[in-house]
């Protein structure tokens, strides 16, 4: 019996985990495969767009303000302003990891890094290792590929910020300065990385193809396990800035964040029941009693007192839809906000700026972070939802994504365990 | 609500949304370009195997170790493990099989002759020369940790001679091949306890689960094993009885593998799932329903435990782990390995044994960490057990044979029961 199970193993459901964990609750974390942290860009998006107009943010927990007072519905807005403790405390966390994070010289600036095709992305702290990205900066930009790595275009992404007024050039060096293998995918290259014999090599190539004074971007890439060592030493032996570009997935600074963040859980005593489905539940009155995942004989029953929610939203499969128009939620079949009719769930353009209802579906709750009905009553008195789950927020749009992950997960953990 | 897990694997290709868990978390290809992962073999690949091709359009496929770590980290419920599977049984259909890949397909016959004169079949086969040979004729690796025959007689036949317990309470065993040939120690052990809990056990004839033949592509063959296993075991399920199996790796294929790889549904193989238990998921369904004797005594070890990637694939938590911390003294380290790199009978084969052994180097470091006084590793599987032997050199037990021994029905260094 566990006092909290959290389902979802996202960067949301970590984080919360974490959070009841430290306060010395037994927690488990029941989770159907691994979570989107192997394909996000390892940054932490705060608010990059403003909903609506899609208006860039240059100061994010600013403009917060003029968001929760214009949608008093919006996860941000239930936070009472603890946002920034929440990141404060995510910053700690990551010291503590091993893998830290900071954000912009200007304190309470976003970032402005460089996506894998060139575009600038807004962010607020990111891993050390993207810090030298930021196209604020002066310096001109050297952007390295490796020939033969698949969905990595040095020329794509220099022509692209050239035109946005960037001096950025590309070039190549060979894959085999860093594998033998024919094929390889980020992954392995960045464990191929962690060899510091490879990375000399790398570095000395690199120092011979930049110019002085040049910042040198290079696929995110830097050794998994010893990424902190990697980045030092490469930095040391060009004598340049290095920063790493995000790639496809599966995205290395995600997975490396994972990685951390799980293998600092499993200090902690939490437990991850991996591959665990939820498929049903038992409630008696207004509590669950227990949650029951696919097995391949009968169902495993996970028993605790309390119950968070952080499966995500129709992305992250917390929430499924079918062709009739049916939109659910997949554990607790909880109330959703959501577009009435099918025809609504979209809007006529693809990139509309103020983007489309049915990705501000989710479970409306209260200001426990507690699912609610239609009528604003609770439904379970031992649920909590966190992250993309949460009605009311459309965090691809907004560039929220990893601070509403953030924050609502260590919010709603706390209220939980309080 | 649906209770039983059984979804048309074709139909979980289209969930696939290429975000590359998979290919992050293989073991094989994280030290081989040879596979280059499940996410290109399996639902990459599988669209280009639909419309009736007549070849399978990558072989790679082969280099599959089936320890479906991909399903149990694939966000979208892809059954990637068995759309490779069914990939490689259809090379099989096309192009034959290798003589060597039949031999290990036969793994009940090979046991059962072996027996006939452990001593000779073991000096014949596990000599230097004759492993030499099998490499170089056959391609059986000659370093890898094949087992040897049991020289103390099969398990059948030490359950057959012994008295037993008559009791109301039942129980059906079911222990596999190589608790029957290889390891009986295992199946003693497990009667031991059965029978220390008040349960008269019976043992049934049966069949190889199959498995073998399912990792080597021969679906055909595999399929009548199955249907020889319901048609024997299903009367005992009609009666109610539980069916437990030592072998972590049987039960599964009998529950669920063979299910779905073969697309055989239907309410026969429902009610035979719905009767069996893994012996440590049996034994923690005793605890939860407080009929466990939980008077176990004093083991002080320290047991590292390597969950094998069968015992994952049941999704059914931590059986025995959950029991084991019972037992006083035991301090049980779990590891995090992905694989033990054996796979079934991948590691078997002389071009995948050195891809096996680095698979294995995970599992052996976290072997190694725990210090130089440990006597005596765990796994579920017999295959996990035999890798983890020949990888760290430390004796490993069954789980049910240290339940045994702290019940004091066992001596896990003799690997014997203490009569009484």
């Amino acid at each position: 019996m566990s006092d909290l199970i959290v389902i979802g193993a996202g960067l949301c459901g970590l984080i919360a985990a974490y959070t009841a964990a430290r306060a010395g609750k037994q927690v488990k974390i029941v989770t159907k495969g691994l979570g989107a942290t192997h394909w996000h860009a390892g940054s932490i998006d705060v608010l990059g767009y403003y909903p609506d107009d899609a208006t860039p943010v240059m100061r994010p927990l600013e403009t917060l303000h003029d968001l929760t007072r214009a949608r008093p519905q919006h996860p941000y807005a239930i936070l009472d302003g603890t946002l920034s403790d929440a990141l404060e405390n995510f910053a700690s966390l990551t010291r503590e990891l091993g893998l830290p994070y900071a954000g912009a010289p200007n304190s309470g600036d976003n970032l402005w890094l460089p996506s894998p095709v060139g575009a600038a992305r807004p962010t607020f702290p990111a891993p050390r290792a993207q810090l030298a990205g930021d196209l604020r900066r002066a310096a001109p930009m050297l952007i390295v590929g490796l020939r033969g790595m698949r969905d990595f275009y040095p020329e794509l992404i220099a022509e692209n910020l050239s035109k946005q007024g960037q001096r950025a050039r590309a070039a190549f060096l060979p894959l085999d300065l860093i594998t033998d293998r024919r094929d390889s995918n980020t992954a392995q290259l960045a464990s191929a990385l962690d060899d510091p014999t490879r990375r000399a090599k790398l570095a000395a190539a690199l120092k011979q193809l930049a110019q002085p004074g040049e910042r040198i971007g290079i696929p995110a890439i830097l050794g998994m396990d010893a990424h902190a060592a990697a980045l030092d030493d490469l930095q040391a032996q060009t004598g340049a800035a290095i920063f790493e570009i995000p790639t496809l997935p599966p995205s290395v600074p995600g997975v490396r964040l994972t990685n951390a963040l799980r293998n600092h859980l499993r200090q902690l005593g939490v437990r991850v029941e991996i591959n665990a489905d939820v498929i049903g539940f038992h409630a008696e009155k207004d509590r669950v009693l227990w949650i029951e995942s696919d097995a391949s004989g009968r169902p495993l029953k996970h028993r605790a007192e309390k119950f968070l929610l952080a499966t995500g939203g129709i992305l992250g499969g917390g929430i499924d839809s079918d062709h009739t128009g049916k939109v659910w939620e997949r554990v607790f079949d909880l109330p959703l906000a959501v577009p009435r009719e099918r025809e609504q769930w979209f809007r006529a353009r693809f990139f509309d700026p103020a983007g489309h209802p049915i990705f501000r579906a989710g479970v409306p709750v209260n200001r426990e972070f507690q699912p609610i009905d239609a009528q604003g009553a609770r439904v379970y008195a031992n649920v909590w939802a966190a992250g993309n789950l949460l009605a009311h927020a459309d965090p691809i749009l907004e560039r929220s994504l990893e601070g509403l992950a953030i924050a609502t997960g260590i919010a709603a953990a706390r209220r939980a365990v309080k | 609500m649906h209770t039983a897990s059984w979804h048309s694997v074709g139909m979980t290709l289209d969930e696939c949304i290429k975000c590359n868990v998979c290919t992050t978390y293989c073991p094989v290809a994280a030290v081989t370009d040879k596979f280059p992962g499940p996410k290109y073999v399996g639902p990459q690949a599988q669209r280009f195997r639909e419309c009736g091709q007549l070849k399978s359009p990558d072989i790679s496929v082969d280099y599959c170790s089936a320890c479906r770590v991909c399903n149990e980290v694939c966000p979208s419920g892809v059954k990637i493990a068995e759309i490779n599977a069914r990939a490689k049984a259809q090379i099989v259909a096309d192009r034959g099989i290798p003589i060597r890949n039949w031999f290990f397909g036969r793994n009940e016959q090979l046991g059962k002759i072996g027996s006939i004169a452990p001593q000779i079949a073991n000096l014949g086969f596990h000599n230097p020369f004759s492993r030499f040979m099998a490499e170089k004729i056959m391609g059986v690796a000659r370093h890898a940790p094949i087992p040897h025959w049991s020289t103390a007689g099969s398990f059948g036949a030490w359950f057959r001679r012994t008295p037993r317990l008559k009791s109301d309470k039942k129980v059906v065993y079911f222990h596999g091949c190589s608790t029957n040939y290889y390891e009986p120690q295992v199946g003693k052990a497990a009667v031991a306890v059965l029978e220390h809990l008040g349960y008269q056990v019976i043992v049934p004839p049966q069949n190889c689960c199959g498995l073998p033949m399912l990792n080597n592509g021969e679906f055909r063959a595999a399929e009548k094993l199955y249907r020889s296993n319901i048609a024997k075991l299903l009367p005992y399920a009609d009666q109610g009885l539980p069916i437990v199996g030592t072998s972590v790796s049987c039960v599964l294929v009998l529950r669920e593998e063979a299910s779905e790889m073969l697309d055989i549904e239907n309410d026969e193989t429902r009610r035979l799932r719905n009767a069996l238990w893994d012996m440590s998921e049996w034994l923690r369904d005793l605890l939860e329903r407080g009929e466990l004797d939980t008077n176990f005594r004093e083991l002080k070890m320290i047991v590292p435990y390597h969950v094998s990637c069968q015992a994952r694939a049941h999704r059914m938590g931590r059986p025995s782990l959950d029991v084991m911390t019972l037992i006083p003294g035991l301090d049980v380290r779990e590891g995090n390995a992905k694989c033990c790199g054996l796979a079934g009978t991948y590691g078997y084969k002389a071009e995948k044994y050195d891809i096996a052994m680095k698979v294995g180097e995970e599992a052996f470091r976290f072997v190694r960490a725990q210090g130089d006084d440990v006597r005596f590793t765990t796994s579920d599987s017999e295959i996990c057990r035999w890798q983890l032997e020949h990888g760290t050199h430390k004796d490993c037990r069954a789980p049910i044979e240290i339940f045994a021994a702290a019940y004091g029905l066992y001596d896990l260094d003799k690997r014997r029961l203490i009569q009484k």
